[in-house]
């Protein structure tokens, strides 16, 4: 009789190492790699840029995020999407965070090197009363959308953005920017104002101009 | 003229012919906007097959369609798209509101939806889940047959007809909306003006404020 209800086990099958254990002498430290690994870009950038870097930390084992001035933040990132050594061409998101309680808002660049396959988290820190900052648009095209959406939900102005107007929420919104702390959860304006708005919305709102003469007759 | 005076053997022969025939081939508009519409899906599909209820042709066309199916929550910006859609049905029509979202808002008590879309368009029947199992969702439409089995010519004027001066306003007035809006439930302890409602309740960690 065999022993059924057991396959029979290769020689050399990954099964084998699995059941026995791992190769690591017990005892030894497991080291993770990328917590201890300095990132390649910031001592590259605190060596061009200096004190326009402002400091440097690692979240969540392997995210490296840099500080950087908010005034020279499209200069920083140009020269990291183009400079041969960092390259970083996608600009994986734009987004912001506001932590409450009339702490500065930060902007948030989540850099991908394709060719260097290395991420890099670039922040700028805006105070409350002054949030303006340069559009990177000219830098990657699809930071158009998402600094619209930052500029929807947060208020952050991008200057030289080439179409700044609300992308979520309705165009002729007058609640103020719904994700920052100090907006109540409901909105500003009673339910029935709400709908009455939201009913008298314009069609036309949705599109800018050019785009409503697409596919008219001449 | 029918109906003048009351029922008589014509008019309620008529009514049966008529509301048979419209309630055996009600041509669905499905307005999915969440989860809600997945089971909507289901049970169009062969396994609940609302074809049995001579539903089987989804019109995704307004302008050919009996009933409207509001699946999934449907958010201010919505509101307009979902009034218009409404009002280029061609009368006699019926409006279901599926899941809580779309029947009261549901858990999202936000700045954003539209809290139950009996505030843009007028509902019919409401069909409570999260989402609605299709039995449901055919239990719901059976009802709206039974309704149309009770309509009669006479009354239909004032049953279904609507008025079309009134498109595109809402369904609800000021008032009515309003009273949806008191700080409820356990969702925040936030109103519009403040941001903070006070109450006795001690601070937990977890809470928010503003």
């Amino acid at each position: 009789m065999t022993d059924q209800g057991k396959a029979p086990a290769r020689p050399g099958s990954a099964l084998d190492t699995v059941e026995a254990g791992p190769a690591v002498a017990p005892g030894l430290p497991v080291r993770l790699a990328a917590a201890t690994t300095p990132h390649p870009s910031v001592d590259a950038l605190r060596a061009r840029f200096g004190s326009a870097i402002h400091h440097y930390e690692v979240s969540a084992g392997d995210q490296h995020v840099v500080y950087v001035d908010a005034a020279k933040n499209r200069e920083i990132l140009g020269w990291l999407k183009d400079y041969p050594t960092q390259h970083y061409d996608l600009l994986a998101d734009v987004t912001a965070v506001d932590f409450g309680e009339r702490r500065p808002l930060q902007v948030v660049y989540q850099l991908w090197s394709i060719p260097h396959r290395r991420a890099l988290r670039v922040k700028c820190e805006l105070p409350l009363t002054a949030l303006e900052i340069d559009s990177v648009e000219p830098l990657w095209k699809t930071a158009n959308w998402l600094e619209r959406e930052v500029y929807d939900l947060f208020g952050i102005e991008f200057g030289g953005h080439p179409d700044l107007r609300r992308i979520l929420m309705p165009e002729n919104y007058a609640e103020g920017h719904p994700l920052r702390k100090d907006f109540p959860l409901r909105g500003r304006f009673s339910r029935a104002e709400q709908t009455r708005r939201a009913l008298s919305q314009d069609v036309h709102d949705h599109y800018i101009p050019s785009e409503l003469e697409v596919g008219r007759e001449p | 003229m029918l109906g003048v005076g009351g029922p008589t053997f014509l008019t309620t022969k008529l009514d049966f012919v008529i509301n048979w025939a419209r309630r055996n081939s009600l041509w669905p508009m499905p307005f999915g906007t969440a989860c809600c519409a997945v089971e909507m899906m289901a049970a169009a599909a062969s396994n609940f097959d609302i074809a049995r209820f001579g539903m089987e042709r989804m019109a995704f066309n307004p302008r050919q369609a009996d009933v409207l199916i509001c699946a999934g929550r449907v958010p201010y910006k919505l509101a307009p798209m979902l009034r218009r859609i409404w009002d280029q049905m061609p009368q006699p029509k019926w409006c279901v509101s599926m899941g809580a979202c779309a029947s009261t808002g549901g858990v999202f008590d936000t700045y954003s939806m539209v809290q139950g879309i009996d505030t843009i368009v007028p509902v019919d029947v409401y069909i409570p889940g999260c989402p609605p199992r299709p039995e449901a969702l055919l239990y719901g439409l059976l009802m709206i047959q039974e309704k149309i089995r009770e309509e009669s010519l006479g009354r239909h004027g004032a049953l279904r007809a609507e008025n079309p001066l009134r498109a595109g306003v809402p369904n609800a007035t000021a008032e009515q909306v309003a009273g949806l809006t008191g700080p409820f439930g356990n969702s925040t302890r936030q109103n519009r003006l403040s941001g903070l409602v006070r109450t006795d309740r001690p601070d937990r960690p977890g809470d928010r404020k503003p």
